[in-house]
């Protein structure tokens, strides 16, 4: 985007530049300022308010979360702990128990990570941040359960000769 | 990322800067410097000084409270796979220990961070619209409720070391499950079962011998076959069987401690958290109070915020893992 931007520039000061030789000086430290402004830090930030800009220009640095949207997830929230609580008299299986509790608790997650954290009207890269350190959470989680019987049989082999 | 980098500053750039990029208006950031001295703020106490703007700041900030989130996620994480993988390879345990743990105190607790939640993120919208007295009512009332969690954890953990239930080799439950509550609740023939078990096998020790091994499902003369539904709950706990401390007899599982390992290190960090965010909390109610805070300047409250809704959400993954176990 950056060369993209200089290339149009250096098109309209080559143009500008044949009939006005006044004007160059100044067309030209406007081109190595304009430059130095595309290559600038600032360039992602502002593409990135750019896509949610209408929520986020009108309301200063960041979103404002309206009050009736925190307390709607707030009773979404109880609502759902009142279900998990109330879920755990029914029997589904030891298994199916377990994956209802953690379904409601990830929607529980979901909507703090998603409302109360702002995460709807932050700048993405905040939730890709948020998704990968996920992404290592269950990496961590699931290839350390593939592996867990590996040392059962020395555990059982130990206790054994720790037994009186 | 590129929001923390500085700008090179010394350049002329201040009108031009936006050109092309109307998604972003804030002339009056500028307004005080950019030609000259990009150093001295002006009238902008809480600018600081190596940030251009106040976008900037607060972007950079941001930025870095969610890389201490990620850090904290994967902290945790690391009692969580411990957790994972002994309840994975020791069900049982984890059936027989959750009869301990009271889960209205537990769903008490719930409840009461998540309105912290909600006053936090409140608090954030005060000090975004610079409502002082607002702002101040959210930090109270998120103080308030950080400190009743703390309370009912407090009596919780003396309840768990009045009976004992503590882990490694502290660990000495002075009830046996089918005696608590909750366990009778749920499974009354199994506790009733369970108690005459236990009478038997303690007549048995006093007179050896009769040595009869009490195997549950063979026939004894003083036992009717037991049913399916006194049997199942003690076979699912580990109380009976080959998972037993005692194979012959009715006792608790092995290591059943583990489980409570698990506990204290998963709610004590997560207490520790708490304790951590009130001292934030208090440090941020007295800045508020001298009214620091306000539409261009009220990134430390946000971030207090989202650390406190982490915390929150990692008690929201505990609560059903430790108190509501099937």
């Amino acid at each position: 985007m950056a060369d993209e931007k200089s290339e149009t520039e250096a098109k309209s000061e080559a143009q500008s530049a044949e009939p006005k030789a006044a004007a160059k000086p100044h067309a030209h430290e406007n081109h190595s300022q304009e430059n130095g402004h595309s290559d600038h830090p600032h360039d992602a930030g502002h593409a990135g308010h750019a896509s949610v800009g209408e929520h986020v220009h009108d309301h200063g640095l960041a979103h404002t979360m309206p009050i009736p949207l925190l307390v709607g997830v707030l009773g979404a929230l109880m609502a759902l702990t009142l279900l998990t609580v109330s879920v755990t008299h029914y029997d589904l299986g030891s298994e199916g128990n377990l994956v209802i509790a953690m379904v409601i608790a990830t929607v529980k997650a979901g909507l703090v990570v998603t409302f109360f954290m702002h995460l709807l009207w932050d700048k993405k890269f905040h939730l890709i941040l948020f998704l990968t350190a996920l992404l290592f959470v269950v990496l961590f989680l699931s290839m350390s359960s593939t592996d867990r019987s590996e040392y059962q049989p020395r555990i059982d082999e130990y206790s054994q000769t720790q037994a009186p | 990322m590129s929001e923390t980098t500085s700008e090179p500053v010394g350049e002329p750039k201040g009108g031009q800067k936006h050109d092309g990029h109307p998604g972003h208006d804030h002339p009056e950031e500028h307004a005080g410097h950019g030609h000259g001295d990009a150093h001295a703020h002006g009238n902008s106490p809480h600018l600081a000084h190596h940030f251009d703007s106040y976008q900037q700041q607060f972007d950079a900030g941001k930025l870095g409270i969610w890389l201490f989130l990620l850090t904290e996620v994967l902290f945790f994480a690391g009692l969580f796979c411990a957790y994972t993988i002994y309840r994975a390879m020791h069900p049982e345990v984890f059936v027989y220990a959750h009869y301990f743990l009271n889960t209205t105190m537990g769903a008490i607790n719930t409840c009461v961070l998540l309105i912290s939640s909600l006053t936090a993120a409140w608090a954030v919208r005060n000090a975004q619209l610079g409502q002082k007295s607002l702002l101040m009512l959210n930090i109270v009332i998120t103080i308030a409720c950080a400190c009743t969690f703390m309370v009912v954890k407090y009596f919780e953990y003396s309840h768990k070391f009045h009976d004992g239930l503590l882990p490694g080799p502290r660990f000495h439950p002075t009830e046996q499950v089918w005696e608590v509550e909750s366990f009778k609740l749920k499974h009354p023939e199994a506790a009733e079962y369970a108690e005459r078990l236990a009478k038997a096998a303690e007549e048995k020790k006093k007179k050896p011998a009769a040595a009869v091994a009490i195997v549950p499902g063979t026939e004894q003369p003083t036992f009717e076959k037991p049913t399916e539904e006194q049997l199942e709950p003690l076979v699912k706990a580990g109380l009976i069987g080959p998972l037993s401390e005692e194979p012959g007899g009715i006792s608790r599982p092995k290591d059943a401690h583990v489980f409570f390992s698990c506990y204290f290190f998963m709610t004590g960090l997560h207490g520790i958290h708490v304790l951590a965010g009130i001292g934030v909390w208090i440090w941020l109610l007295v800045r508020a109070s001298k009214g620091q805070f306000g539409p261009k300047y009220f990134g430390p409250i946000d971030y207090a915020a989202l650390y406190w809704h982490l915390v929150d959400l990692i008690w929201i993954y505990l609560f059903p893992l430790l108190y509501l176990i099937h």
